[in-house]
């Protein structure tokens, strides 16, 4: 399945990217995340509760952050797996500065196996734009939140 | 352990008190907990319709409900039409018009089509149709299933007198 | 002897047992003490295995046991080949590689199963299966059987060179000499995607091993009890007599239930013989799409050259064949479907290249039609696109090509399914042509109400087309007919039955050659404890090879009847008639025996059995015939198509059949009905669709549509009789001719709808979003 969408963030582009590289961030950025741990600078592994349809059942998966360029862009490749099925998938965040915050262009390939693919296939779809679209608030929110706490200082 | 549960469910008129566990679907507890293998299961999603009960009366795929759902209620399976040696119209019509052929899916649309000729034996085309379509067939093609419904309409209008 | 039954419309002897819900299937078979098993089956379609376990599983409360392929030890390995290749087809290559239990080094394709759990319920057992730890690594995967010969190719059987699993050409004449000095060649690229059987019912299995009876019964799903009967013995060193296969009221099969071994056939036998106690095992609907065998995949090359009147001189066809990741059926389904490019056809110069493919799938063994349809889609399209180019109606050019009525027995030359030659036993084409163009009215439709139709926007088209279809192949079935004291009569066969109406048809044989009322005659299938000789229910050979050892016994009872009686009543046999079960004097009904009282005189409890006889009314009785009888027809259908939605409707379907000596024309015509739905499914609605990864994206009934009640037109059917010489009975099978046209008629019918210059259907299934982009495409060409 493809992935792709743009986003504008409220926001400098630094700030922006150091909300993506922050693993407590990105885990309440994913809906369903129940763990997210950083085991090396580039290298993620964690839990997450999903539903597409008539699945549901936990994942657990790794995250690799490759050819970081910061604050600009990188590649993020995914894989993971439970009992309703695996995922992997690979794709490019892109962060370009313009007049009303910053502009986060993403696209990327996923796989999707097993129960998950044979049939939730029709919701797959509308789930995983569901989930981009809430991730991309609760970076919105982050962000403000940030903001705040850094007025508050 | 799961926490069973004691349920009490009048079936084909008769009151059975059971204690099951709540996952327990209400497809196999008819079939395997009350024996009552007349209905079958086909798909357990729902779509094709062989596990078809009425529900206080109304067609319902009994694969997608749980037993505990059943306490209090009234369901009636394909068990409770005629027997062999006296069919029911609707069964009788089945056989005549050759609407059945490994008969797995048969019970489903008995039961489906039931409760539309018990209110009415005045079908359009299109409350045929209707009495069909939630049901899966993969032998007949259906034609003979039509022409089943219709004579069973004919049979039970009839009623009494015949 | 006049025919009073056969051929009778008679309401079937099974089907009060079925409305009531009293008959039985495998999953209504209850035992003490019985276990449930599930599966853990592979989510990926090819990965390296590198270790199953199973204990965190056997911890759980409920749990009995569970095994992997390790625990089988000696006992795993790969299913004996069901079918092996044609020896008779010179330079065959052919590698076989079957199914095997449970997967020990690689997943070859999703939903192999890793693991058997076996418990107190099937929801613990189902539980437990989320206990297993698996560790896979995932390997590239090959789904597309055009890519799948190319040198870089991932490997679905490491050992070999490549994805071939077979390699054979068939020829007949010379095609390439010929092809110089055609007028005309035409040459076009044919895709047929999988799908499903769609049987309502899942396969099953309950097998229960007694110890101290030192018995085995296994209640199985299958259209083939004896074979899988004996393959058991075999496999577990025990006597046949040890072993007792069941196919009780089986569901709806279409072919994949004769697949053997299935893994779960092997693992449940295996697990009940170690443990000592019955499991049951039922198949849910989402293992179905993964775990029992699918078909039609194929990719046709085919070229046709003709002369410029429209004369066909010779027809190649050289395609592939999707057999999944192994192929234990060897080349029944490709066999088939080169048989059928020739068609009803005189076609002097064949030839064609078989290649058949591994890949990451499913494997595929015959559904209703088996390389049928897609050979009949073959040769009839190319007639369309013929007639098309060289200005010939399509229904001409037909006519003009069809074998004349005189030359039956036809040998076609290639080698056909049975690993025979292909001879065509009987045919009489253009009659069953001509009886479905009047009865759809060809003429008035094409030239009056179709160019009227046209014009006031609505898109309306006719389809008709032709098929054989070989039926009833040998090697054998068998039959024991036993007349009992109560005057009732009992018919035990080896087949299994799946809903085709054999306790009647059979019953009615019986009935006629003995006299009594069908439903006296009582018809045992699929008990191999009653008959057990005989190869299964598949290939439409029921109603011809079954019914034909069944009239041989009945016929044979009916001799010892006359020969007993004759004594008794002191009268000559030629002056006794049979009625209304006894033996009477034709000229004086006052003096006459019943049948059971000749039961229990021939079975005396006094007296010796003479020298010679045998005591008993009964006899058992094979037949074998010399080689398949060739059924045929015309279908012929009126379609509209929407053009905003592309969905198309079916006006009006019209059948010809000519399936020989029409045993109950109520079962033959339900065969029709469905096959003919099934094919509309074929056609339009059904496509299993698998992405790269070799994952069906499509497995269950939301997403997977097989026709309803609103999707399948009436059937108009009309029967003509060419008796088959090769049997007494003159029969010839119909359990598939309904599907078999369908694909080839419906793409005819919706491209005459449709109308577009340059638009031709050379795929199927078609669906309405593809017919919307081959529109639209088109339209934008224009």
């Amino acid at each position: 399945m493809r992935i792709e969408g743009e986003h504008v963030f409220n926001g400098s582009r630094e700030d922006v990217w150091v909300m993506v590289r922050d693993p407590e961030v990105l885990a309440t950025l994913v809906p369903g995340t129940t763990k997210l741990n950083q085991l090396s600078e580039s290298e993620y592994e964690g839990e997450i509760n999903l539903r597409i349809g008539p699945i549901s059942g936990s994942f657990s998966g790794k995250i690799f952050v490759e050819d970081e360029i910061p604050p600009e862009s990188c590649t993020l490749k995914a894989e993971g797996d439970g009992r309703a099925g695996f995922f992997k998938g690979s794709g490019t965040v892109h962060l370009s500065e313009q007049d009303d915050g910053t502009l986060m262009k993403y696209e990327g390939d996923i796989q999707i196996g097993g129960k998950l693919a044979s049939i939730g296939q029709r919701l797959i779809d509308v789930t995983s734009k569901t989930m981009i679209n809430q991730g991309m608030k609760g970076l919105d929110a982050a962000l403000e939140a940030s903001k705040a706490e850094v007025a508050d200082e | 352990m799961i926490k069973a549960m004691d349920i009490t469910v009048t079936v084909n008129g008769e009151v059975f008190q059971k204690t099951i566990e709540p996952r327990l679907l209400l497809s196999d507890f008819i079939r395997h907990e009350l024996n009552l293998s007349g209905t079958h299961v086909g798909c357990e999603h729902g779509v094709c319709g062989a596990c078809t009960i009425l529900f206080d009366g109304m067609p319902t795929r009994s694969c997608l409900m749980f037993a505990v759902q059943a306490d209090g209620h009234e369901i009636r399976t394909v068990e409770d039409l005629g027997t062999m040696e006296d069919l029911h119209p609707l069964q009788e019509a089945f056989q005549e018009t050759h609407a059945l052929q490994c008969g797995f899916c048969t019970s489903g649309f008995l039961m489906s089509i039931l409760p539309i000729l018990e209110e009415s034996t005045d079908l359009s085309e299109e409350d045929l149709k209707r009495a069909m379509e939630g049901n899966l067939c993969r032998c007949t093609g259906y034609q003979n299933i039509r022409d089943a419904v219709q004579l069973a309409a004919e049979k039970m209008s009839s009623g009494g007198e015949s | 002897m006049m025919a009073k039954l056969i051929g009778k419309r008679i309401t079937r002897n099974e089907d009060p047992r079925l409305l009531t819900g009293q008959a039985l299937f495998v999953d209504d078979v209850e035992l003490p003490g019985m276990l449930h098993a599930a599966f853990l089956r592979s989510e990926y379609a090819h990965a390296i295995l590198k270790g199953v376990d199973v204990s965190a599983a056997l911890e759980r409360p409920g749990v009995v046991a569970a095994f992997t392929a390790e625990d089988m030890g000696d006992d795993w390995s790969p299913g004996p080949p069901l079918v092996i290749p044609p020896p008779t087809i010179e330079d065959v290559e052919f590698y076989t590689r079957t199914q095997v239990p449970l997967v020990k080094d690689k997943v070859r394709h999703a939903g192999e199963p890793l693991a058997i759990v076996i418990a107190e319920n099937r929801y613990i057992a189902e539980d437990a299966l989320d206990d297993i730890v698996v560790d896979l690594e995932p390997l590239d995967v090959v789904t597309n059987i055009e890519r799948a010969l190319d040198p870089d190719s991932p490997l679905v059987h490491d050992d070999l060179e490549s994805n071939l699993a077979a390699h054979l050409v068939q020829e007949k004449g010379d095609y390439a000499a010929i092809r110089e000095g055609a007028d005309k060649v035409i040459k076009r690229r044919i895709v047929i995607e999988r799908g499903i059987a769609g049987a309502i019912e899942n396969r099953g299995i309950v097998a229960s091993w007694d110890n101290k009876q030192q018995q085995l019964t296994v209640w199985d799903t299958t259209q083939s009890p004896i074979p899988i009967r004996n393959g058991l013995a075999s496999m577990f060193g025990l006597s046949e007599y040890q072993v007792r296969v069941i196919a009780p009221f089986v569901g709806g099969a279409f072919g994949p239930k004769i697949m053997m071994f299935y893994p779960e056939e092997v693992l449940l036998t295996w697990s009940t013989l170690k443990m000592g106690k019955p499991i049951k095992w039922i198949e849910d609907r989402r293992e179905n799409f993964y775990a029992t065998t699918q078909e039609r995949g194929q990719v046709h090359n085919v070229e046709l050259a003709l002369t410029s009147d429209g004369r066909i001189l010779g027809l190649r066809d050289d395609f592939l064949h999707d057999t999944g990741a192994y192929d234990p059926y060897g080349l029944t389904i490709p066999l088939n479907t080169q048989c059928h490019a020739l068609g009803p056809y005189d076609i002097p110069n064949f030839s064609s290249d078989l290649k058949v493919v591994f890949t990451n799938k499913t494997l595929t063994t015959p559904v209703r039609g088996a390389g049928r349809p897609q050979g009949v889609y073959v040769i009839e399209r190319m007639l369309d696109i013929a007639a098309r180019e060289l200005g010939i109606d399509r229904t001409e050019i037909r006519k003009r090509n069809y074998l004349p009525k005189d030359v039956f027995p036809y040998d076609n030359i290639i080698i056909d399914q049975a690993f025979e030659s292909f001879v065509i036993d009987s045919g009489d084409y253009l009659p069953a042509m001509e009886k479905a163009l009047k009865l759809i009215d060809y003429e008035k439709f094409t030239k009056e109400e179709q160019p009227k139709l046209r014009e006031g926007g609505r898109r309306l088209g006719i389809g008709v087309v032709s098929f054989i279809e070989t039926t009833g192949v040998g090697p054998y079935e068998g039959a024991r007919v036993t007349i009992e004291s109560s005057g009732k009569v009992n018919t035990a066969t080896g087949v299994g039955t799946q809903g085709q109406g054999h306790f009647t048809s059979f019953a009615q044989i019986v009935a006629e050659r003995l006299g009594v009322d069908v439903r006296d005659v009582h018809i045992v299938t699929g008990d191999t404890a009653q008959f057990h000789w005989g190869t299964g229910t598949f290939a439409s050979r029921g109603a011809v090879v079954a019914a034909n050892a069944v009239n041989a016994a009945a016929l044979i009872v009916r001799g010892k009847v006359l020969k007993l009686a004759g004594d008794l009543l002191e009268t000559p046999e030629e002056e006794l008639e049979l009625e209304d079960g006894v033996v009477r004097v034709v000229d004086d009904p006052t003096r006459f025996i019943s049948l059971g009282d000749l039961a229990q005189r021939s079975n005396p409890l006094r007296g010796a059995v003479e020298p010679g006889t045998e005591p008993g009314l009964e006899a058992t009785a094979y037949f074998g015939p010399k080689y398949g009888a060739t059924a045929f027809g015309t279908h012929a259908m009126i379609v509209e198509v929407d053009p905003e939605t592309m969905m198309v409707e079916i006006k009006r379907y019209i059948v010809v059949e000519d399936c020989g000596t029409v045993l109950n024309p109520l079962i033959v015509e339900g065969q029709l009905h469905g096959g003919v739905a099934l094919g509309i499914g074929n056609s339009f609605y059904e496509k299993l669709v698998f992405d790269d990864n070799g994952q069906l994206l499509n497995a269950s009934f939301a997403d997977y549509l097989i026709p309803t009640a609103a999707e399948i037109p009436t059937i108009e059917i009309a029967h003509q009789v060419t008796p088959s010489p090769l049997n007494p009975l003159g029969s010839k099978g119909v359990g598939e001719a309904g599907a078999i046209p369908v694909p080839a008629l419906f793409a005819q019918a919706v491209e005459n709808a449709l109308d577009v210059d340059g638009l031709e259907i050379l795929e199927s299934p078609l669906s309405p979003l593809r017919l919307f982009e081959l529109f639209h495409g088109e339209e934008k060409d224009a």
